[in-house]
């Protein structure tokens, strides 16, 4: 019993006995806290008195990981430290710690992942976080759900955690956030899009086909990107395989969703309960920040479970105060809603704090204003002195009377002068005391070395410095950002956008109203508003069929058109391409996984659809095999030799698709005269290799492809067309009688007969209406909701069944129930009602267009369908 | 032994219980009991000691641990507290104190008030004296005593875990007197223990519950549910109404979270809607609660933050972007229910009014462990 509790603690959040890990990157990569994390990295930044890193890892331990590694650059040594000295490194946490400090080359986060992949540490399924986390998500349950997932679908290879919230809500950032395409039924993420604040974005493109093959998406720009992944093992290796991927959402994400080739998957876990936010920038500092203090991360709270160990009273209004007595507050002093003070603490005569945090033993002078002030550990701030909406590092000392106006940084160390007047978004540091030790201080690394140049740049602009920071200070001033000097950066961190991320900024001069504001409308509530999903579908088919975009695996003929018509001169070359590989490969007898990489590639290189790739293949399959007239056995014997050496090529090109490779066999057999004959055998020999199944032939049969439709009349290739298909139908046949060494006889006397053959597709498709009704009568005594299964599986054009279709079998089932006899012919009259009130139903989802454009006409029908099955309850 | 940070035995099974505990990842007042009555055995089991003073010593150590961990589950506090009695009581008539033990549990106010406090006294007394049976402190064998002592001493700590596992049982064994047929009965919240008081009484009473929803938790609904579902006539109604369907109710039947010494009781929000409105139409209010609730802290209500403010989310959506920003939300889970509310007591030592709780408090705890 005793172990009891400990033991089954481990039981439920990781089942099967593994070890949860947990991957925190722990550098931001990014300078937008520059200058408080110049010396100290950001993940030591405290928010609400308790480091950033603090809050990972009570966010991580309250999911019941286990092992975490944390990942941290820039000083590394801070960062270790900061972990050895925690509560966290005890034995009794249960947790295991262990840093690992990556090359100084690091710059983004798929370095990082790089680096993880080449250390081997990632045994099993594991959360990937940054390290400046604010959650109390269950992660435990997104990883149990990750599991189950993988366990039916091995390419599920990752589940982004992200939280609802509104377009504008204070903790979601506007400078860099993301556009979701979900499929709501099963949460996989079926695009994704980054959106930057500036410039606005007024349009998304998406990938057609996604509508193509998901009836139901939803659009969504609500969300709050958690940064919370649970990652499957192959993850880090994907980053390694593609050195290019640099941010996860950005490039990894939008990477493995748009490329057609890995075939990998993503999902989304929408929370529900429970809250999770990224401190990314100083914006979202103070917006989670207000969010802690406001108790949205309850049980993380400052006076319930604060991840630094402090004991806080809660008070009226969200105010929090130090337990232990050591807060010393005048009588006079004013302390407002949502705000936390630290211990040993003193606040004098008249100051007034208002939603502000401040540190452990800061003192707060008479008469000094607070508002939405952040002010860290040893801090002194003046008599009289103003600071609004700022952050105020450690140990500074705020001169009397000075004012800090919203937006300022201070950092570490800083002194102001008395009476100073800082300028708004001003960011303040120390100046180095003396030039050799800076040096030292270089030679620690890169990122050190980096800000030494940085400060040198800072340096040498201090002319009007000396105003703005009063005398006997000892900071320097940070020139403003302008938006001419960021040519290099990338477009998150241009000046405009980065605004946007910025503590006390408004940005409401910036120019985000316009086309931004409807589009993201539009976006939002593509939900119930199909006009708006009709307008991005229509520009994503335009830019489709404008460049060469990546709609490929798509079958239909009018896409291969369009693409036809866009890359013709693409598709040339790479004929040309595929067929001196191919001819490379047949020559010196590659292996077939090798040449299948070749054509991948080549494919990637100019661009084209599957099936170009597919008719490549199978024509050279088909051309390479040698004519031997006259004798049928070698000529079988021949192509079966080449089948069976090739044939698997053609499913390992990048998708499988039989139905497909039949009809461009077809094609190919007939546009090239002499290898007509061919047609039989290679099909015969594909079906023996399991290549082609038998519903494959039959589904390729029934195609209006197969039969020559949209082929000029009378032309050759048409004549050829008929013959395949008559052999086709031939086949069939001989499925049917089920004597397959008949038929390899017969089809050698391929110019024959095409009578029989073109009776039995008459003769065909009553005997598939039999199979079809025996399946509507068996599902019918087997319930009624089954029937919602069966127009799907009959046919497979049908939208999928929904609710209104078990509402109408629910109708009839009375009389069911009442008379036996019946049954059959209510059973086929429910059926067609159910499936046409499925389609009347469907314009109410926006997403199926198909759908919508014969709902009016079957709506009637529908009707008259409930009522027939109405009166024949009344006859009973 | 000095109360030093040298760890406690079973050490690590106190660190998971309080990470539990203050993560919320045990909530409940007898889910959080019974957890600590199985950390506290462990302890007890893992101890080192020559004798009592050493092992009350550890169990206060793990004890404050635990209840500095999350002062706002009273029954932590509580079982660590019965627990000490308990071993208190057990080594008393082990070492076979004579006088003082034998009147131990007979207390009635007169001798309260003549006798003062007389459990410093008892408690005091035994130390110097020794036994053949248990020798404390021996310098051969230190550890005799406390092989001698456990047995008895995990059978206190059983008792404990007894008296939990069978408290709805023992609460619900009178409710057939207090619940009569045709009576409309109006409850809030979902309290296992009233639960199974009304489904007691339904056994051999036709009467019906009204269940006020409990917004917004809405655990008002599973009660409602789990009532229905035991055949007893059942109304679901917003807390809104419960004032206007006050003059129909015969009863109010609340669970409590904790009750203090002074005869309040801290009980799910909504509560103390429901107590005043029986008070304006006079209606009687019932709480029923397991003996392990009561709690020897009496200026809970001053204290701002013993609700337990939750997070706002079930109140305003943070999905609500601009509101959010610009509205303070409050969530209070629980709210105190003062003692002139409250008509009756039911727990599993019988039936008590509000005054005499300090009464129960004292015969459950020793008074020296009212601070841990």
């Amino acid at each position: 019993m005793p172990p009891k509790s400990s033991s089954g603690n481990e039981k439920d959040i990781a089942e099967e006995d593994e070890v949860l890990q947990a991957v925190i990157l722990a550098d931001s990569f990014n300078k937008r806290f520059k200058p408080l994390t110049v010396g100290k990295p950001r993940c030591l930044l405290p928010i609400c008195n308790a480091t950033l890193l603090d809050w990972t890892f009570e966010s991580l331990a309250l999911a019941g990981v286990q092992e975490i590694f944390v990942i941290c650059r820039s000083y590394a040594d801070q960062v270790k430290a900061a972990i050895r000295d925690s509560k966290w490194s005890k034995p009794s946490t249960g947790l295991k710690i262990v840093p690992i400090v990556t090359a100084k080359e690091t710059f983004s986060p798929g370095d990082a992942m790089r680096d993880i992949y080449t250390h081997q540490i990632i045994t099993s399924d594991f959360v990937l976080v940054t390290g400046d986390l604010v959650s109390n998500v269950r992660i435990d349950e997104v990883v149990r759900v990750h599991k189950e997932r993988r366990r039916t679908n091995k390419d599920a290879i990752m589940t982004m955690v992200v939280k609802e919230s509104g377009a504008t809500h204070r903790t979601r950032s506007r400078g860099e956030s993301g556009v979701y395409v979900l499929d709501p039924n099963t949460h996989e993420c079926l695009h994704y899009e980054p959106v930057v604040g500036y410039p606005a974005t007024s349009r998304v493109t998406m990938p057609r086909e996604i509508l193509a093959e998901h009836p139901e998406v939803e659009v969504r720009y609500d969300f709050i990107d958690c940064s919370i992944d649970v990652c499957s093992v192959e993850v880090p290796s994907l980053f390694q395989d593609n050195f290019d991927y640099g941010d996860i959402r950005r490039d990894f994400v939008y990477g493995v969703l748009t490329s057609d080739l890995l075939m990998k998957s993503v999902h989304c876990y929408v929370v529900k309960d429970g809250y999770a936010a990224r401190v990314a920038d100083t914006r979202s500092y103070d917006a989670v920040s207000k969010d802690i203090l406001s108790r949205w991360t309850f049980p993380l709270v400052p006076d319930d479970n604060h991840p630094g160990g402090h004991q806080y009273e809660h008070l009226r209004g969200n105010k929090y105060i130090a337990k232990d007595n050591s807060v010393s507050l005048s009588r006079t002093c004013k302390i407002g809603n949502n705000t936390l003070i630290g211990s040993h603490t003193t606040i004098s005569a008249n100051a007034s704090v208002h939603a502000s945090v401040i540190g452990q033993r800061c003192t707060i002078g008479p008469g000094a204003i607070l508002r939405d002030a952040y002010i860290f550990d040893d801090t002194h701030v003046g008599a009289g002195a103003v600071v609004e909406g700022s952050i105020v590092g450690a140990r500074v000392t705020l001169g009397d009377g000075c004012r800090v106006p919203r937006g300022c940084l201070i950092a570490d160390s800083v002194a102001i002068g008395a009476n100073a007047k800082l300028r708004k978004f001003e960011r303040v540091s120390k100046k180095r005391e003396a030039r050799p030790q800076a040096a030292g201080d270089g030679s620690d690394g890169d990122d050190e070395e980096d800000s030494d140049s940085e400060l040198e740049e800072v340096e040498a602009n201090q002319e009007d410095a000396a105003q703005i920071i009063g005398r006997d200070s000892n900071a320097l001033v940070w020139p403003h950002p302008s938006p001419d000097d960021d040519e290099e950066l990338d477009e998150r961190e241009s000046f405009y956008n980065q605004r946007l991320m910025r503590i006390g900024d408004t940005a409401s001069d910036l120019e985000l109203s316009d086309g931004g504001s409807t589009t993201s409308a539009s976006e939002t509530e593509t939900e119930s508003d199909f006009s708006g999903m009709h307008g991005l579908s229509r520009t994503s088919s335009a830019t489709s069929a404008s460049g060469p975009l990546s709609s490929a695996v798509d079958p239909s003929a009018e896409t291969s058109a369009i693409h036809t018509l866009s890359s013709a001169a693409a598709e040339t070359e790479f004929r040309s391409e595929v067929a001196q590989s191919l001819e490379r490969a047949f020559a010196e007898g590659h292996s077939v996984d090798n040449a299948a990489v070749e054509l991948k590639t080549l494919r990637m290189a100019s661009n084209v659809p599957l099936r170009r790739v597919r008719e490549a293949v199978v024509g050279a399959i088909v051309d390479r095999v040698p004519l031997v007239p006259g004798d049928a056995a070698a000529q079988r014997a021949e192509i079966a030799k080449i089948v069976r050496r090739w044939g698997p090529l053609v499913d390992k090109i990048g998708g499988v698709d039989p139905v497909e490779t039949v009809e461009v066999l077809q094609y190919h057999c007939a546009a090239a005269g002499p290898r007509l004959p061919l047609f039989a055998q290679v099909l015969a020999q594909l079906y023996q290799q399991d290549l082609v199944e038998e519903e494959d032939i039959r589904a390729w049969h029934a195609s209006p492809a197969a039969r020559g439709e949209g082929v000029k009349p009378g032309s050759a290739l048409l004549e050829g067309l008929k013959k395949c298909w008559a052999i086709g139908a031939k086949m069939i046949e001989q499925f049917e009688s089920e004597e397959e060494e008949e038929s390899e006889e017969e089809s050698e006397e391929e110019s024959a007969d095409e009578k029989p053959a073109r009776e039995a597709p008459a003769a065909k498709p009553p005997a598939k209406e039999d199979e079809s009704e025996s399946e509507e009568e068996s599902d019918e005594e087997s319930g009624s909701e089954e029937s919602e299964d069966a127009p799907a599986t009959a046919k497979p054009t049908a939208p999928k069944a929904a609710a209104v279709s078990s509402s109408s079998s629910q109708t009839s089932k009375p009389a069911q129930t009442e008379s036996e006899d019946s049954e059959t012919d209510e059973g086929s009259d429910e059926f067609v009602s159910g499936e046409e009130e499925v389609s009347a139903e469907a314009p109410a989802k926006p997403t199926t267009p198909a759908a919508t454009v014969s709902s009016a006409p079957s709506a009637a029908p529908a009707k008259a369908a409930a009522e027939s099955s109405d009166e024949s309850e009344e006859d009973e | 032994m000095a109360p030093d940070p040298t760890p406690i035995p079973g050490h690590k099974a106190v660190e998971t219980l309080v990470a539990k505990l203050r993560r919320r990842q045990i909530v409940g007042s007898r889910q959080a009991a019974l957890e600590t009555v199985l950390v506290l055995r462990q302890v007890v089991s893992k101890a080192r000691f020559s004798n009592i003073q050493q092992l009350i010593v550890i169990i206060r150590e793990a004890g404050r641990r635990l209840v500095e961990a999350q002062p706002k589950e009273h029954t932590v506090g509580n079982t660590v507290r019965r627990v000490l009695h308990n071993i208190r009581e057990e080594y008393h008539s082990a070492v076979k104190v004579s006088a003082p033990t034998s009147s131990r549990n007979v207390y009635t106010i007169s001798k309260f008030v003549l006798q003062g406090q007389p459990r410093k006294q008892t408690v005091g007394a035994p130390k110097s004296e020794t036994t053949a049976t248990l020798k404390e402190d021996d310098p051969d064998d230190p550890d005799s005593f406390a092989r001698g002592i456990k047995p008895i001493l995990m059978e206190a700590i059983q008792d404990v875990l007894d008296e939990l596992e069978t408290v709805y049982d023992n609460v619900s064994k009178t409710a057939k007197d207090h619940i009569h047929s045709d009576e409309i009965i109006l409850t809030i919240g979902h309290s296992r223990t009233v639960e199974a008081f009304l489904k007691s009484a339904g056994h051999t009473r036709n009467y019906t519950v009204i269940v006020a929803e409990t917004a917004p938790s809405y655990s008002g609904h599973d009660m409602a549910r789990a009532l229905s579902a035991a055949g007893i006539s059942t109304f679901l109604v917003p807390d809104s109404s419960i004032y206007a369907i006050m003059s129909r109710v015969n009863k109010i039947i609340l669970g409590a979270h904790a009750i203090l010494a002074n005869g309040g009781l801290v009980a799910i929000t909504g509560s103390l809607l429901a107590a005043t409105a029986a008070r304006a139409h006079s209606t009687p209010v019932v709480v029923c609660a397991g003996q392990f609730k009561l709690t020897p802290l009496w200026n809970l209500y001053h204290d701002y933050g013993a609700l337990d403010f939750a997070d706002p989310s079930s109140v305003l959506g943070f999905e609500e972007g601009k509101l959010v920003e610009r509205v303070d939300v409050v969530n209070p889970y629980y709210d105190y229910v003062g003692p002139e509310l409250v008509d009756v007591f039911i727990t599993n030592d019988g039936d008590h009014p509000p005054s005499s709780v300090y009464r129960l408090i004292k015969e459950t705890y020793d008074d020296d462990d009212h601070e841990l």
